[in-house]
């Protein structure tokens, strides 16, 4: 079952957008002066990519399968470690360059906007099949937010850079993680058919009784 | 003779009369698209909050409306054009050609570019060109400035977004590439910090749809890098048709094909020669004014 689940997943975009991630992170790691800019963007890839994983374009037949929504998000969540392991190439890259960033936020910013990705795909994906397309931009366009909107980057850092004011981006990814821990598991419990859908797709009779 | 004349006369009046419905109709749904809308607000928001705020050089402004019209617009067309993708096995049997329809949808970067040009009237009333904030360029390289910065990325973002999206089937194509423009922008802008003369690096940081022209020197005066504004805005403009061209280039046929790709190809060797006049052109050292 592992193995086909895995097999079905939509390896060409977490993987090709992992490869953009690293190309804009490498270059990060080869001109510190323009690390805290590219850094912040490669995980802002690194989202969109984890927002891709759980895309399965016959959703229509897969979500009627035995196999519980929870345990197909566990299994797809396994690719996860591909914007993971991206991320960390980046990081070791920029370590051996020398760059002086604190590692340990700079680790915990990667797995939060990591999981911020795949929270954001969990969600969508109880309402579509393909949620990566949605969710990704989704999660970019909040990533990107402190970068292109100089009025968010006085309230929140999401990358742990030198700079003042505003909440620090430990306190943002420790409560980003903590939200998203909550939403990926009600939208793995809550991922079945729902009512509604079934309603609409077998509409009552007027008068109809119920046996 | 005379009536396969009247025929093809009649053809292209047929031609016109579908492609004004298309193109108001595509506007339409791209004027009502949430993304756009969020751009326009936004870009509305930040030149407001902006307004009274102290600016030591307008690069430290005039990035957001590129950001937003361009960027964001971008996208928004990007959807736009992906929308159609799944109604073409029955689109793609009317009478009317993909080109056609994809010429509509080009149309729709009217409307971005009328919101930056409006911007642009907004920006001059803030910043007037005989502000000390445009550093050492002449009155007209200071216009060439804003126009390159505001107005034209306003135009080329939808065009960009309508040729991704008749090539390109990946859903997240668009932020990807925002992204990377973005990502590539910054880069070269901070590899400029550095080396403010340097040739090379002033061909990378043009070799770009947005590029910044200005500095605030540690001396506080604000100092212009190299390189031409007219000419740059000449590369943008080249870069739009080099978009609409690849756009049209998707399901056009026979003729039409071959004078695409014609147009194509001389289109892509004027935007070189006008990349090279833009790098050499102008100021060719960083002054500070």
């Amino acid at each position: 079952m592992i193995r086909p689940m895995l097999r079905a997943g939509a390896w060409p975009a977490v993987v090709g957008v992992s490869s953009v991630a690293v190309v804009v992170g490498g270059c990060g790691a080869a001109f510190p002066a323009a690390a805290t800019v590219l850094l912040p963007v490669c995980f802002a890839l690194l989202a969109a990519a984890a927002a891709f994983t759980l895309d399965e374009p016959a959703s229509l037949v897969v979500d009627v399968t035995p196999t519980g929504p929870a345990r197909r998000t566990a299994i797809r969540a396994v690719a996860l470690l591909a914007p993971l392991a991206a991320g960390a190439l980046v990081l070791l890259a920029a370590a051996l360059r020398g760059l002086a960033l604190p590692w340990a936020a700079a680790g915990l910013a990667l797995a939060g906007n990591v999981l911020l990705g795949f929270a954001a795909a969990c969600v969508v994906r109880t309402r579509t099949g393909e949620p990566g397309g949605v969710a990704g931009a989704a999660v970019v366009l909040v990533l990107m937010a402190p970068g292109l909107v100089p009025q968010v980057a006085r309230w929140v850092r999401t990358f742990p850079a030198p700079g003042t004011g505003g909440l620090s981006s430990d306190t943002v990814w420790w409560t980003v993680l903590a939200v998203c821990a909550v939403a990926i598991a009600i939208s793995a419990r809550g991922r079945r058919l729902s009512r509604w859908r079934v309603r609409g797709a077998i509409p009552p009779l007027p008068g109809a009784v119920r046996p | 003779m005379t009536t396969a004349l009247m025929a093809a006369r009649h053809q292209t009046g047929a031609g016109r009369t579908t492609f004004v419905p298309l193109a108001a109709r595509e506007m339409r749904r791209f004027v009502l698209n949430p993304v756009f809308l969020f751009a326009v607000v936004m870009t509305m928001w930040v030149a407001w909050s902006r307004a009274g705020a102290a600016v030591t050089e307008i690069d430290e402004v005039n990035g957001y409306p590129a950001v937003f019209l361009g960027g964001f617009g971008m996208m928004a067309a990007y959807c736009l054009t992906r929308s159609m993708r799944a109604s073409e096995p029955v689109a793609g049997v009317t009478p009317t050609s993909r080109p056609a329809r994809t010429a509509a949808l080009c149309w729709v970067a009217i409307v971005p570019f009328c919101c930056g040009v409006l911007t642009l009237f907004g920006f001059l009333h803030s910043y007037p060109v005989g502000d000390a904030v445009y550093g050492p360029f002449s009155p007209s390289a200071r216009l060439a400035v804003l126009v390159g910065q505001i107005v034209v990325p306003s135009l080329g973002g939808p065009l960009l977004g309508v040729a991704l999206g008749r090539w390109v089937r990946f859903p997240g194509a668009a932020f990807v590439l925002f992204l990377v423009i973005f990502g590539w922008v910054e880069l070269v802008t901070i590899l400029t910090f550095s080396r403010p003369d340097s040739a090379p690096i002033a061909v990378l940081r043009l070799f770009s749809p947005f590029a910044f022209f200005t500095d605030q020197a540690d001396s506080g005066a604000v100092m212009a890098w190299r390189g031409s504004p007219w000419f740059f805005i000449g590369w943008q403009l080249a870069l739009c048709a080099i978009a609409v061209l690849v756009a049209l280039l998707r399901g056009a046929e026979g003729p039409v094909r071959t004078r695409v790709i014609r147009a194509l190809a001389i289109t892509g060797a004027a935007a070189v020669i006008l990349l090279m006049l833009a790098a050499t052109g102008g100021f060719t050292h960083a002054v500070a004014a």
